[in-house]
């Protein structure tokens, strides 16, 4: 008898494979100890071991029924493989091996932050919930708002190590076939260690090295992923972090708050409109800033031209140099700001703003319009909703800057068209990033309908 | 597969963009010597080549010249005629991006030299020109709906600005009972040819049934109307033959009253300097997939190919090469462009009909 893996018994198996384990726990019931235990500690909620494995098997008698007890609850498996239960014991499943058959008892604890309101990506009015850590949760978040039986849900197993559970959730009816189908593909093609974000898998699905774009959605609002479902668009939540990956996104979905569903259809386009002239003002200002200053001063008005000259009189160095320089500080801002703890966060904003508003410009450093437009930069850069865009822009707006340096206005147009152009020629999941706005899509739906 | 729309935006930058590619120029050399009666012979001839050409294309849905081509003639004689309608798109391209560089050196940017500011263009152009056709045409649809707008401010301000002399615009109206002139008929079907890029992106059109042609008769009319006139308003019937890029002449002489920029021009070169190479993107593209087809059609791997590679850094070399030319020698290009382009086209056409009528007794 208890002979499962050569020799050995299983406990004694998984004694000898998890040594090392300081939060490993084995123990033996009864007095004749025939039931033995094995968990992690750490892994497991004690309360949950304690009544439904402990008080009931010294109330029960009879050994038999302490069995068929155990094999009642949802969850548990027998098994007598021993490689299968060291698996479920590291997740945090309890070995419970009564005289010769071995039970796995689901006990998992899990820790995971309450849910709270989303903090990434905030809105005014509507849903205030963001997702957390626990998967299970998030589908809970997910299904409660999409009620609907055509929302399938596919669970796998993504990390060799971390082996992080995924879930692909779609509305069966609405989905595009292809796109679906192409995921999977690229799913089971994905191989990495450990997996612990959104972000992770996002590089891995859209597989070109260089991007300058981001083609899929990373968000941490059910709503938002609510209504992409609907849209016939594929989400996926992954089990330890609070963001769900969206796709196939297009360059719009990027400049779309979930506001807009919200407020009246004119104020919508309104918002989206001003975000879109924020995307322009972020990424070409600097740029235009140099061209105008060093290459084209007749193109302004009398007026502005001299105005920009005259408050640059003090400044040493040639323009492309002052813009750099504060837009660099800007950044050292930004950052410092987001990853100082609160309490030291404001000092820095203060002292930032201070220098770079009043002092540098009353040293004669910096051109009181070139402190105008870092601010503007900053600010429209913030407009964007979805971080990843944002981050993105940021970067764009030094190749313009380059741009802008080597062949003054010219480099910006150029480069206008360029990005236009290679925008157009990213695919997202084979839907076109950059198509007329993705009328075609809302077409095709309403077609089938 | 794309819509049918974007066959108008493909018709509206090639009349569009005429500005650049000299043909007020000629139709201005003309005016007193029938340009007025050439534009409208012009608008009949133009929207029956788009009505024959749009009719053939749709008997071979989903297919580009070189796979038209393959179809009904021998390597060779295919071989020579794609590489000789390319030649015909790379011109197209090139002229644009060489006259657009000579309006840069004179108008905007004096201080840099016309080298840089080519390889500028050149890069944008030649790594856009690899992408995909659909993804060239997402590109032209974004990028017309952008510039539309600013293009109708120009015009709108061009028209009711007190200084457009209507005088001279309707002195030039009395020559128009003149006989026509064949090279001002030639200049003036350019604005019509938008159409023929569908030799290549015909394979991404879904087969359509109706294309409104009147419509796009109308509109060359009005444009070429206004390509022509507007200069003569501005510039006057007699001097505005001095001028070599008339419309920015033209355009330079308005102001802007209420705006950060306060003349015209730049607003306008802007405008066109996106417009331009957006069209220039577009032939080179055309060209691109004409100069792979010229071996055989047999679809190879998806997407862009390191075979491109070959052929842009020729097309950029010989743009760089061309730079050298003088500005009376660019001009002298253009207008044998015009002509050749002209001829061309009747004779995609006609081998077009040619193969359309082998198919079909071959099929019987």
């Amino acid at each position: 008898m208890r002979k499962a893996a050569g020799h050995q018994t299983i406990p004694e198996w998984l004694a000898d494979h998890l040594k090392g384990f300081m939060d490993l726990e084995q123990r033996k019931l009864g007095a004749r100890e025939e039931v033995e235990l094995v968990y992690i500690k750490s892994l497991t909620d004690a309360e949950l071991i304690n009544r439904f494995v402990l008080t009931p098997f010294f109330e029960m008698n009879e050994l038999k029924s302490f069995e068929d007890y155990l094999a009642s609850f949802p969850g548990t498996t027998k098994t007598d493989k021993a490689e299968q239960a060291k698996e479920s014991v590291l997740k945090g499943f309890v070995s419970i091996t009564v005289k010769d058959s071995t039970y796995l008892f689901e006990a998992i604890k899990v820790e995971a932050s309450s849910i709270s309101e989303a903090t990434s990506e905030a809105i005014v009015q509507g849903p205030k919930d963001a997702f957390n850590e626990n998967i299970y949760t998030n589908l809970n978040l997910v299904r409660r708002r999409y009620k609907s039986d055509k929302l399938k849900a596919e669970m796998s197993v993504i990390g060799n190590m971390s082996q992080t559970v995924v879930a692909v959730l779609y509305d069966e009816d609405r989905v595009d076939s292809e796109v679906l189908d192409e995921l999977k593909k690229r799913l089971s093609n994905v191989s990495i260690d450990i997996l612990q974000s959104a972000g992770e898998l996002e590089k891995e699905l859209a597989g070109r090295h260089f991007r300058l774009f981001p083609t899929t959605m990373v968000t941490e609002r059910p709503d938002r992923v609510v209504f992409n479902l609907s849209e016939g668009k594929v989400a996926i939540l992954i089990d330890g972090t609070g963001f769900s990956i969206i796709l196939p996104s297009i360059f719009n979905d990027f400049f779309t708050a979930m506001d807009d569903k919200i407020q009246l259809p004119m104020v919508g386009w309104f918002l989206k409109g001003i975000r879109y002239i924020g995307l322009l003002l972020t990424v070409t200002l600097p740029a235009f800033y140099i061209a105008v200053t060093s290459y084209n001063p007749e193109i302004l008005k009398i007026q502005i031209a001299l105005l920009i000259a005259g408050s640059r009189a003090t400044v040493p160095y040639p323009s492309f140099m002052e813009v750099i320089l504060m837009l660099l500080m800007m950044e050292f801002l930004t950052e410092a700001s987001l990853r100082l703890p609160k309490a030291i966060g404001p000092t820095a904003t203060t002292v930032g703003g201070l220098i770079l508003g009043q002092a540098a410009t009353q040293a004669g450093l910096v051109a009181d319009v070139m402190i105008i437009l870092v601010s503007a930069v900053a600010i429209s850069n913030f407009v964007i909703p979805l971080n990843m865009m944002g981050f993105t822009v940021r970067v764009i707006k030094y190749g313009f800057i380059l741009l802008a340096t080597l062949l003054g206005l010219l480099g910006v147009v150029v480069g206008l068209v360029g990005l236009v152009m290679y925008a157009c020629g990213l695919r997202s999941f084979g839907k076109p990033y950059l198509r007329g706005f993705a009328l075609d899509y809302m077409s095709k739906k309403r077609r089938e309908v | 597969m794309v819509k049918y729309r974007y066959f108008f935006f493909l018709f509206l930058i090639n009349a569009v963009i005429n500005v650049v590619n000299y043909v007020p120029r000629i139709l201005i050399a003309y005016r007193f010597k029938g340009a007025l009666m050439s534009i409208v012979i012009s608008v009949i001839i133009g929207t029956l080549i788009i009505f024959t050409a749009t009719k053939l294309y749709s008997r071979f849905p989903k297919k580009g010249l070189p796979e038209i081509y393959h179809s009904c003639m021998s390597k060779p004689l295919a071989g020579i005629l794609l590489l000789l309608a390319g030649a015909l798109w790379y011109m197209a391209g090139l002229i644009t991006l060489i006259s657009f560089v000579d309006i840069s050196i004179r108008y905007i940017s004096p201080d840099i030299s016309r080298l840089w500011i080519m390889i500028g263009f050149l890069v944008a152009v030649a790594l856009s020109s690899r992408l995909s056709s659909e993804s060239v045409l997402y590109g032209l649809e974004i990028t017309m709906l952008l510039t539309l707008p600013f293009i109708l401010y120009i015009l709108l301000k061009m028209l009711i600005n007190p200084a457009f002399n209507w005088d001279a615009v309707m002195q030039v109206g009395t020559y128009f009972m003149h006989k026509p002139s064949f090279p001002s008929i030639t200049a003036a079907t350019f604005i019509f040819s938008g159409y023929a890029n569908l030799v290549i992106f015909n394979r991404v059109f879904h087969p359509i049934k109706r294309y409104r042609v009147w419509l796009l008769g109308v509109l060359g009319l009005i444009i070429l109307l206004i390509s022509m006139l507007v200069p003569i308003g501005y510039l006057g019937t007699i001097d505005v033959e001095r001028h070599v890029f008339t419309w920015f002449s033209a355009a330079d002489s308005v102001r802007i009253g209420l705006f950060i920029v306060e003349r015209m021009i730049f607003l306008f070169y802007f405008i066109y300097l996106v417009l331009s190479l957006v069209s220039v993107i577009i032939h080179w593209h055309v060209c691109l997939e004409l100069l792979k087809g010229i071996g055989s059609v047999k679809k190879k791997k998806e997407g862009p190919q390191m075979k491109d590679w070959g052929y842009i850094i020729l097309f950029s070399l010989v743009a760089l090469f061309m730079l050298s030319l003088e500005q009376f020698s660019i001009n002298l290009l253009g207008m044998w462009f015009l002509n050749i382009r002209f001829y061309g086209e009747i004779i995609i056409i006609s081998s077009l009909f040619y193969c359309y009528q082998r198919n079909r007794r071959a099929r019987i």
